[in-house]
Parts: C-alpha cells; structure tokens; sequence
C-alpha cells in the first residue's frame, strides 16, 4: 500500500503533446525540491523515461513478465535516473496485436506487489498514452492509484478535443472514487492567443490553466541529447518553466470533478478565440 | 441502486438458472459431425464448462470422439491477453495437426482472444494454404447463444470448407436435401430425434444429409450439401439463416415446417408438406404413411385402454417450458393426439426477437378450435412465477420443462416430464420424443410419470 501523503499522478492528453516531455522535465523540477519520484511510463513504446535514464533501453515490465514469468525482481524493472528519479516502464504488446490497456494492468499491479511503492516516495507519475481509449488506460486513475490528474493539451483543435474527452473519463472515475482534476498545463505550439483559449477551456471545464510551457527549441535539443532540459542546460530560461510548473504542481490545491462540455460548446470556444477566424483570415502558408 | 431495464415479464438483463450454453457451447456441433474436431481457443475452464452443462449434466450424453476432455484448447492466460494469443493458437493447431486423426478441423475463439483481437482466421488462413481441411469460427460468448453460436460454426464450414472442396456445385441430385433441425446437444434427444426424422424422410422416398450424429456419413456428406435440391428447416427459426445463406450462395431454395413432428398426424402432416413443396415422392410418401400408421395405431390401440379407464389421477392441462422447438412440437401433439389443455407456454431459447411474432401465430393455430399465448422468458423465477400462477383446472398439469422445474412441479403438486436443457435426471442414449416412434416413446414417459406418482 501507498503510504498517506504520496501524491500519485497521471499525465493525460493527445498523442503526440508532449505528455513524456513534459513528465519528465516537470519531475526533474521536482527532484531540485528534493522530491522523491517514481515515473511509470504506461504506453507500449516505452519512451516515457528516455529523457530522465539517458535513453538507456531497459526491460519492460511485460517484456520481463513474458520472458522471466512471475519471479521478477524490482531491479530488473526499475533503473534510477536523473536526479534519483525512479523510472519504470510498463511497455506493451507489438502494435496490433494483444490488448495493451490489460497491459497497464498488470504491470501497476506487478509493481504493486513488488513493493515499489516505498514509503519515502513523494510522487509517482503515470505517464499514459493517448486518449483513454478504454479501462486499461484509465487503471492509474481507479480508486486507490492516481488521484489526481493533468491534461497536457495546447491550441489546436484536436488536442481539445481529445482534452474534452478525457474530461469524461475523470468525471466517471471521479463520481466512485477519489480521482480529480488538478488542471491543464499547456505545451505550446505557437497559435493565436493560445493562452487566452486554454484558460477559457480550462475555465469551463472547471479548472485551471496550471501552467503555459512556451516552445522553446532548447526542448528539442535537450531531447536529441536524450536528457531534460534541467540537466541539459540548467540556465535555460525553458529550465525555469519546469521549474516553476514543478512548483505550481507541489503547492496546487485546487483539485475539481471538470465538467467536460459538449461538442457544441466546446466550438463555440473556439470560435470565440479566433481560432476559426484565423484559419479563414490569417491562413499564412 | 440504477433501474434496471425489465420486460413485460420483469425479466432483466441477469438470468438464473441456466437454458442454454454460451456460443462457444457450439463446439458441440463440431462434436455432432462424425469425423470432425473442434480446436478451442480461449480461457481455462471456457471449454469444461460448456461441456459439463451441455454435455454432461444434460442427458449425460457424453463427450465421445471430440468432445468433453478431449477437445484441444489453448487455455488462454493473462501474457495471452496482454500480447495476444496468435502465436499460442498456432502452437496448438500445429500440435493438435500432429496428434489428433480427424477429417475436418474448426478452430472456435471464446471471449477472451476475440476482445484482445486475436486474427484467428488469419492463423488458420495458413494452415487452408496448405490444404488442411480446418476452419475457423468466431464464437466469442458475447456474441450470443449456443443457438447462434451453431449457425456462426455452420457458416463457417459452409464457408470455409464446403465451399471449397465440394465438387459438381452446380449439379443438384434428385430428391436430396438438407436438413437443418434440432441443435445438438442442447437438445437432449437430438441423436434419436435426428435418426427418427432421417428414418421417415428416407421412407418418404428422400436422400438425406442429416449432418449431425451417428446417422451422418459425416465430412464426405457435408461436401454434397451444395448438391441438394433444396434445405428442410424443422423448427420454428434455428436453421433459417443458414438456409438462406445457401439459397444465396448455390440457388437451393428452402421449405421451412416450423413444427418438428411428434406422432401420426403431424408426421403425415410433415412428410405431405415436403412432397407437395418439390412436387415429388408423393406417391411413395403416401405408401409410407400408410405404413407408418399400421403400425403405430396398432400400439395405440392396445394403449387406449389404459387412456380411457385410467380415470384417476392423469393430467388434463400442461405447461411446457422449453427451446422454441420442442415446445412448439410438444403442444401440437399434446392438443391434437392427447386432447390436452394448453395451460402455460413459455420459450426459454432467447429467440431472436424477429422470429417471435410468426412463432407466436404457430400457438395460435394449435388446433382448429385451440389457441395459446407463448412466453419467451429464460430467468428460472421468472418462470417459476409464472408456473406458479398458471390456471390448471382442478387437477394439477403436467409440466414438459427442464430440471429447474422439479420443485415448482413438487409445489403444485403436478407431475414432470424433462425434455428441454437441463435434462439432469434422465440417462439418455438414443431416446427419441418425434416422428412416429418417438411419439410411443412420448406416451410412455407421460403416463409412466404420471401413474408412478402414487407409486
């Protein structure tokens, strides 16, 4: 059992937003506050703890599972990285084939009865994939894992979207067990009045803007030399953003069931913020 | 608590009480093909249970060549789940291929890989490649029934296998037919029903493919199924879609009797429809009912004695609880032959709903001054609810019913004959309730039961 006080959080949003990116460097902010956390990548590509173990490839989960059967010991599926950051990755069946949300399953539940949940744990993150597609992927949020949750989303439409969507998937979680919303963190992909749409798409799902990260090419440097931009370059004003979303995160207290909108609204919103608008007027290709 | 969605009857969408197994129970049909084995694909336990319910606690028909213990399975576990089974199924047909002597294999899923998504026919695609004679059919139990499960595995063999090896498709024989009838298994009498309906349609003048049970030349007489002149469907809706499915595929067309015969007049009834539908055998037909009936009112007239001074004690009204088509056939012969009083008709094979207005008119027409209402309801309370409020008369009714009958039988002081699954307190070998000799049958487990009440 997870010991009272550790906070357990799932990372949410569009394929592609930057939810691994920004777990990773948001908690090599948290380890500088001298943090104790566990990262557990749950998709199949296990790419969630490239950034914090240096892309040293380790042994899934599953792979370990399949190969070694039920005798697996916690070392050889937790390495430790940057910042003695604890790195698990669930991993997955070959695209496909098998059933990767059973996948998540087992592997929470593998960790679990190992004892990976020690008690001088402050954090463990759930990184997960995609939407949530189905039960497997929604196991961090059941009652007794992950209580609290951030969606990574940004300006354009879809990741909206898709924002909306998992809205729904709390709210049902939410309305049996603990789970809530703590807010959205935006990754910004440079489009008209980003941060103007996502606190009002925040707003009306009941939360908060947590934190705007700004594109900065330093990310993408940093990725490329498979570390977070805190160790990569610790002076970059980018290495301040996490930081301070890191930060954000520890002192948040406004956790919310959202209240996801329907189709209608939530285009309304976006026509309101011009996102419509400039598709139309402002097409600059 | 949430409301639950009930019909008229207050049934919900949980049953106790078990009728019928889940689709993957249709493997017992692969069983019924003399010559073919069925290869499982699911979870431990999936198997054992369809075959101890269907199988075992029902008639305690056994498992046989291909059946109960024998029946290769690939007892999915939970590394299955997570990576899919594909290679695990592979591994089992590869080895059941080596060790198993059959002439036609049917790989059947349960739940488990057809939700993970297990490309089961993709992994027998090989083996057809190679000229294995194996299909594959996708019975994951949500699918529905064992009832639906039997005609996604005859289908598939149609499909799969028939389609492909039956030679001269083209060239229909003369008075042969298919006929697609009780499910086997499920139906606890199928093995002598089945003999019994291929017995008189072959003295009718017929060759029949009866393609399940001892009667079947198995394999080789499912490859002549493209070759009928057309499909007999005997029974109130099992059989219709495949029927339709080979009318579509090779031209046959279909007579569908919705009414399996129990005693002389239904069968005449019966074999006089065939004849006048192909416009042939009538003659022969003629000479064999002629036959038939020498000899089975020779025994009723010896039984009249005892159905005319036998005054106390015998059951004036019934209730059936049963499969669409056993309970449709039992009252038919029941108010027609017996004189019977229909008191209580209840359909407990979760018929598709589109079928159940045309059977509804069937109970309607029982006789020319005789009309029923049906019940469709599969819950065991429900059913005994319904039992228990049934108007019998002064006399308690006799109920045609399954092993979850016995105490509201024993309640209403009534007496029961089992016929529909779970027959668990009758040993059943080759018994058949149809055609001319089941009907005598019939007879003698009724007032058997009725007479030994006192005993």
């Amino acid at each position: 059992m997870a010991k009272e006080g550790l906070r357990q959080i799932a990372i949410y949003g569009k394929g592609g937003i930057g939810k691994s990116t920004t777990t990773q460097n948001l908690t090599a902010g948290l380890t500088e506050l001298n943090k104790n956390v566990m990262v557990v990548g749950c998709d199949p590509k296990a790419d969630s703890t490239r950034l914090l173990l240096g892309g040293l490839a380790q042994k899934t989960v599953l792979d370990t599972l399949r190969d070694e059967g039920e005798e697996v010991e916690l070392a050889s599926i937790m390495k430790e990285g940057f910042g003695g950051t604890r790195c698990v990755e669930s991993g997955g069946p070959e695209p496909g084939v098998g059933c990767a949300g059973r996948g998540i399953i087992t592997s929470i539940g593998l960790l679990e009865r190992l004892g990976a949940y020690t008690d001088d744990l402050d954090y463990v993150f759930y990184d997960v994939l995609g939407d949530v597609v189905c039960g497997g992927f929604a196991m961090p949020i059941r009652e007794g894992k992950a209580k609290e949750i951030y969606i990574v989303a940004s300006g354009e439409m879809m990741s909206l979207y898709a924002a909306n969507n998992i809205s729904k998937g709390i709210s049902r979680y939410a309305a049996k067990g603990g789970v809530r919303l703590g807010g959205i963190i935006c990754n910004s992909r440079n489009v008209d009045r980003e941060i103007e749409l996502l606190r009002a798409f925040a707003e009306e799902l009941g939360t908060q803007l947590i934190h705007f990260v700004p594109r900065d090419n330093v990310v993408q440097h940093a990725e490329i030399h498979k570390q977070t931009v805190i160790q990569y370059k610790p002076q970059a004003k980018q290495a301040d953003e996490y930081r301070q979303l890191a930060k954000k995160i520890e002192d948040n207290e406004l956790f919310v069931i959202p209240k996801p909108m329907t189709q209608d609204r939530l285009e309304e919103i976006l026509m309101e913020y011009g996102l419509m608008d400039t598709i139309e007027n402002d097409y600059r290709i | 608590m949430p409301k639950l969605k009930q019909n008229k009857n207050g049934q919900t969408n949980s049953i106790n009480q078990v009728r019928y197994g889940c689709a993957l129970g249709a493997l017992h049909s692969v069983v019924a093909i003399p010559g073919a084995m069925p290869i499982t694909h699911c979870g431990p336990g999936c198997v054992d249970k369809q075959y101890m319910s269907l199988a075992f606690y029902n008639g305690f028909q056994g498992g046989g060549y291909a059946g109960g213990a024998v029946t290769p399975s690939s007892n999915l576990q939970e590394k299955d789940v997570v990576f899919g089974g594909a290679k695990h199924l592979d591994q089992l047909i590869a080895a059941s291929l080596k060790i198993m002597e059959a002439d036609l294999f049917v790989v059947l899923n349960g739940c488990i890989p057809e939700i993970v998504g297990d490309d089961i026919g993709a992994v027998v695609a090989r083996y057809q490649a190679q000229g294995v004679p194996i299909v594959s059919a996708e019975t994951g139990g949500f699918k529905g029934n064992n009832f639906t499960g039997h005609e996604i595995v005859t289908e598939a063999i149609i499909e799969q296998y028939v389609d492909k090896y039956a030679r001269n498709k083209d060239q229909k024989q003369k008075g042969l037919i298919n006929v697609w009838s009780e499910l086997p298994f499920q139906n606890t009498f199928w093995r002598g029903d089945l003999t019994e309906l291929k017995r008189i349609l072959e003295g009718a003048g017929w060759q029949v493919n009866i393609l399940f049970g001892y009667g079947s030349k198995g394999v080789q007489e499912w490859l002549t199924i493209p070759r009928a002149e057309f499909n007999l469907v005997v029974g109130p809706w099992l059989g219709l879609r495949t029927a339709k499915l080979l009318e579509k595929k090779y031209g046959q067309p279909y007579l569908h009797l919705p009414v399996l015969p129990i005693g002389a007049k239904q069968a005449a009834e019966f074999l006089r429809a065939i004849a006048a539908f192909a416009k042939e055998n009538e003659v022969q037909t003629e000479k064999f009912i002629k036959e038939e009936e020498k000899e089975y009112y020779y025994y009723m007239e010896y039984f009249t004695d005892f159905y005319a001074e036998y005054w106390w004690g015998l059951p004036a009204s019934y209730a059936v609880v049963g499969d669409a088509a056993y309970n449709l056939a039992l009252n038919k012969f029941l108010v027609n032959q017996l004189g019977l009083i229909p008191a209580l008709q209840i359909i407990t094979d979760c018929t598709p709903e589109k079928y159940r207005e045309a059977i509804g008119e069937q109970y309607k027409h029982l006789a020319e001054d005789v009309s029923a209402e049906v019940e469709f309801a599969e819950d065991g309370y429900i059913v005994g609810k319904l039992l228990r409020e049934g108007q019998y008369g002064h006399k308690p009714p006799i109920i045609f019913g399954t092993t979850w009958e016995r105490d509201i039988a024993k309640e209403l002081k009534g007496h029961i004959v089992e016929v529909s699954y779970p027959v668990s307190y009758d040993v059943v070998l080759n018994k058949t309730y149809i055609g001319y000799r089941g009907a005598l049958t019939l007879l003698e487990t009724i007032f058997t039961t009725a007479i030994s009440k006192s005993a």
